[in-house]
């Protein structure tokens, strides 16, 4: 898909919008709970980050970084204000069409379950995300990134819009530190 | 070694996977719906403009008087609506708009190019015309 061309249908039709929601709201959402394991932490974050792509979408210029690792750069930005403590969530919740509010509570009740069940049925998961929480959010993110969402260096490097070679070394002194948190357990 | 295995284990262990969301699509129309709350607005500027171009206009027309000397005339009679039109409000906004800007940039995939200046345009000239203000105050 052109991204281009669906970023300009967006300007024309903002509606156009909800391609990209249907494209990257599970797997954003994905990487959300694998940083916070909580799934209504997560409801929260994803919501902001997608509100917050949705108001600066028409700001976004196709620079070379693709509107998935904009979506990743805004989300991992939301994390990390969630684990300082200093993020103030937006409302988009209360929002919602009162005809739709009693099916979106409906919705989220199930969405919870299931999440939560995904959750703790991945105990080693769970106690290694415990130990990573512990540790400052930059070394956090770059564990994340690439051992629990699988991504390249380079694509993390644009992510965090860092060098690559800062990103080794985030990783290295990030996973040894790790290791010695998990050792202990 | 160690840090190698303990690598391939954070690699090889398995992770919660998202496979279905029902709330997706409410969410997603909630979202495009959404209007911005937003306070910050240059509607801030507009009274300390609105008294500037007043004080303009009365040095202009009244013989004798510069708007600086309007300016400090104002001072002596309003000293509590001078300060904070023409000190405290146009800091605050100069502060927002450098925040606001920060914010673009990141918000808009840290473009290096003319492309960031067409977005952050309006914030500049807040910013200028803050600084102006700021700087006929001082005098």
């Amino acid at each position: 898909m052109d991204e281009t061309d669906l970023l300009n249908r967006i300007r024309q039709h903002p509606e156009n919008f909800s391609e990209i929601f249907r494209l990257y709201y599970k797997p954003i959402f994905g990487y959300i709970i694998r940083r916070t394991g909580s799934f209504d932490d997560t409801a929260d974050i994803a919501a902001d980050t997608f509100l917050k792509a949705f108001r600066n979408i028409n700001n976004f210029k196709y620079t070379g970084i693709s509107v998935k690792v904009w979506l990743y750069r805004i989300a991992t930005n939301e994390v990390n204000l969630y684990f300082r403590n200093i993020q103030k969530h937006t409302s988009v919740f209360q929002r919602i069409d009162a005809n739709d509010k009693k099916i979106f509570i409906d919705y989220i009740t199930d969405d919870r379950k299931e999440a939560e069940y995904e959750l703790n049925r991945h105990e080693q998961f769970m106690s290694v995300l415990k130990e990573l929480k512990t540790l400052p959010v930059k070394y956090q993110e770059v564990i994340s990134l690439r051992y629990f969402e699988g991504k390249e260096n380079k694509e993390i490097a644009e992510i965090l819009d860092i060098n690559e070679g800062t990103l080794k070394s985030l990783l290295s002194r990030g996973v040894e530190k790790l290791r010695k948190k998990c050792n202990q357990i | 070694m160690e840090t190698q295995n303990f690598e391939k284990q954070l690699t090889e262990m398995e992770k919660p996977e998202i496979h279905n969301l029902k709330h997706e699509d409410i969410l997603s129309g909630a979202i495009i719906n959404a209007k911005d709350k937003s306070v910050v607005s240059w509607w801030w500027l507009c009274v300390p403009i609105f008294i500037l171009l007043m004080l303009m206009m009365k040095s202009t027309f009244m013989p004798g008087t510069t708007l600086i000397s309007n300016m400090h005339d104002l001072e002596s009679k309003q000293k509590l609506i001078s300060v904070a039109f023409f000190l405290v409000s146009p800091l605050i906004l100069i502060i927002i708009n450098v925040l606001t800007i920060r914010k673009i940039h990141f918000l808009s995939g840290s473009p290096k190019s003319l492309s960031f200046l067409e977005a952050v345009w309006f914030n500049i000239l807040i910013i200028a015309v803050s600084a102006f203000i700021l700087i006929i105050y001082s005098l």
